[in-house]
């Protein structure tokens, strides 16, 4: 609705420009295109509402490495998000200011324009929604929208990115928001080696990957399905449970009983660039994963049904796992971790 | 806009005040003070650390002893309802003027004054114990007096991960070997207005009658509420029995910051939304 309203101020003054000479400055601010690839899932709806500019994202992109974010201007978003960890990084739990550490996993920022969920639990279902949990939260960098806003407004460079950015509406937060969203948006990993292979360009798999590939969909596809390697659901699968009296998984934002410890699946892509793994970085490296679930879970009430039938495991053998994690690195994009 | 608005309100509020003191007939509005009294059943509440001496300890229906080291909660939404049904708003959208944190430890938030009250008589107050949930966003820009009482770091009611407020904050100790008790509330809603797509509504209407007739006008009434906290662990919603394990389906562990266990507490305080109304809460005493 405000945007509605906004827009049509915007048409009335671009109107009322072209019936006298006043001197509205106005910037060519052109959507950028982006190459969606045909097979990923549906884009989020609210890409549409916040469709990335050309400086929209400009300006996403210099907040997104901006450590004025920050209470004490140490650790901006791509602190913990690392383009060479596909915007993750490799702490157990993520580390805020003053060494100060989290709840959690930081979550790589790929794709998200693909997501319908974000976060472990789900909390966040818009892009948009999320950015301002960091600026508060204690254990990150534990600052106030207004605070970011007055930093920001020191900068001219800034006050003019943004006026490019959003129709000369000066900072605000909502335009911090959307522009951050905008440039994670833009952040589209499909040219692995998996990709290249399935469209044909030229390269092909090892046996191992291959072998890797055929075990993966008898034994993994069920939850890391489609070509995001997630079917975004939230599933208990044993893994050790985080001590923190915080944690609850899913169950913290539904109240349901039957999502305690559940986590939203998380994608495979990169993944040999996003150690460790786990909601809070429960295991070191990917053949550790593979064990676990080779040896058994943790047994809850509100196990997931796959593991329940199968005596609480996925039983692989060592050739099968070594043969997976080959296939999983297929799934690195070299040109997306800018490596 | 707004210094229109703030002059406007300065006139009236002038207006009032020369109307006042020239002729106290046309009076036509006074203040409403709500008076707040936390307890358990009705002995009011001492703070106390864990072995303290002189903090209140309460005993639930299932038998635990506890007693509190914090007590805290927003109440908002305020409204104020006339013999006749005419119900007046208390700056319900505005939480800089219109929400307030009780904090047990501040004795100043004991006592909340509403201005501006119009003259009658009333026999009902709503509010809301939480923050509802379109205001519920943790937006420093429009109210930046509220968050800024709200996130202070000895109230610390923000909830960042949910980008919204807590509702209630209760630290304290329970069983005679005094392990730590937990309690925080708060909305986990998602998705647009009317149309939430997840999560839950931690925040209660709260309605209550009036013993007696609260009359706005020479007079300033004053409304005393009892928040009786006897109720958190012994509503009539739930009878929780507070454990260490992690079985979470009967019984409720001490350190109720998820959902699940959240809701049994928000229900025995703020009431179940439908036949409970009242929670917690309830009005000792009107004076005029």
């Amino acid at each position: 609705m405000k945007k509605l309203i906004r827009n049509i101020a915007i048409v009335l003054l671009i109107t009322s420009c072209n019936n006298d000479d006043s001197k509205l400055i106005t910037y060519n601010n052109p959507e950028i295109s982006l190459n969606i690839p045909s097979d990923f899932p549906e884009l989020n709806n609210s890409f549409y509402n916040n469709i990335p500019t050309e400086f929209g994202v400009e300006l996403g992109k210099k907040l997104f490495f901006d450590k004025q974010l920050s209470a004490d201007n140490t650790i901006s978003c791509s602190s913990c998000h690392i383009q060479e960890s596909a915007f993750a990084d490799h702490n157990p739990k993520g580390i805020g200011i003053e060494g100060r550490i989290g709840l959690r996993n930081a979550p790589p920022v790929q794709n998200m324009a693909f997501m319908q969920f974000y976060n472990w639990d789900g909390n966040k279902l818009q892009l948009e929604d999320q950015p301002l949990v960091p600026i508060i939260t204690h254990e990150e960098m534990d600052s106030s929208i207004l605070e970011v806003i007055g930093k920001l407004e020191t900068d001219p460079f800034y006050i003019e990115l943004f006026n490019k950015a959003f129709e000369g509406e000066g900072i605000t937060a909502d335009d911090i928001y959307n522009s951050i969203a905008q440039y994670e948006y833009t952040l589209i990993s499909s040219n692995s080696k998996y990709d290249k292979v399935k469209r044909n360009e030229g390269e092909t798999f090892t046996e191992s990957e291959a072998q890797g590939f055929a075990i993966f969909q008898d034994k993994c596809i069920s939850c890391h399905s489609t070509e995001l390697f997630t079917d975004q659901t939230f599933r208990n699968i044993g893994f050790p449970i985080n001590p923190d009296i915080e944690e609850g998984g899913r169950t913290r934002i539904t109240g349901l009983v039957e999502d305690y410890m559940r986590f939203r699946v998380p994608s495979l892509r990169n993944i040999e660039y996003t150690s460790p793994y786990g909601s809070f970085g429960q295991f070191a490296t990917l053949e550790a994963v593979l064990d676990y679930l080779d040896n058994g879970v943790l047994e809850a009430d509100n196990l997931d049904p796959i593991l329940k039938d199968n005596d609480n495991r996925i039983p692989l053998t060592e050739e099968e796992k070594i043969d997976l994690i080959a296939f999983m690195k297929t799934l690195s994009d070299t040109e997306f971790l800018g490596l | 806009m707004k210094n229109l608005k703030k002059y406007m309100l300065s006139a009236a509020v002038l207006v009032a005040f020369m109307s006042c003191s020239s002729d106290d007939e046309n009076r036509v509005a006074n203040n409403v003070t709500l008076e707040f009294s936390n307890t358990f059943n009705n002995t009011p509440i001492v703070l106390g650390a864990a072995t303290s001496a002189d903090a209140t300890v309460n005993t639930s229906d299932a038998g635990q002893v506890h007693h509190f080291s914090e007590l805290k909660y927003v109440v908002s939404n305020i409204r104020l309802i006339k013999a006749d049904g005419t119900e007046i708003p208390y700056n319900v959208n505005n939480l800089d003027t219109g929400a307030t944190v009780v904090n047990q430890a501040k004795p100043e938030t004991l006592n909340y004054v509403l201005s501006d009250i119009p003259v009658g008589d009333y026999t009902e107050i709503k509010f809301g114990l939480g923050v509802r949930s379109d205001l519920n966003i943790l937006d420093q820009v429009s109210f930046p007096t509220f968050y800024d009482n709200a996130g202070s770091n000895d109230t610390e009611m923000h909830w960042e991960w949910g980008t919204g407020y807590r509702f209630t904050k209760i630290e304290g100790f329970y069983d005679t070997d005094n392990k730590e008790l937990s309690f925080h509330s708060g909305s986990t809603l998602e998705g647009e207005e009317g149309n939430y797509t997840q999560g839950q509504d931690a925040y209660r209407d709260i309605t209550l009658s009036l013993p007696s007739t609260a009359t706005v006008g020479n007079n300033a009434p004053t409304i005393a509420i009892k928040a009786d906290f006897d109720y958190l662990l012994s509503g009539d919603s739930h009878t929780v029995t507070l454990v260490s394990t992690e079985n979470i389906t009967n019984n409720a562990t001490p350190s109720a910051h998820t959902a699940t266990e959240m809701m049994k507490f928000v229900e025995n305080i703020g009431g179940n939304g439908t036949t409970d109304v009242t929670g917690m809460f309830s009005i000792t005493s009107v004076e005029n």
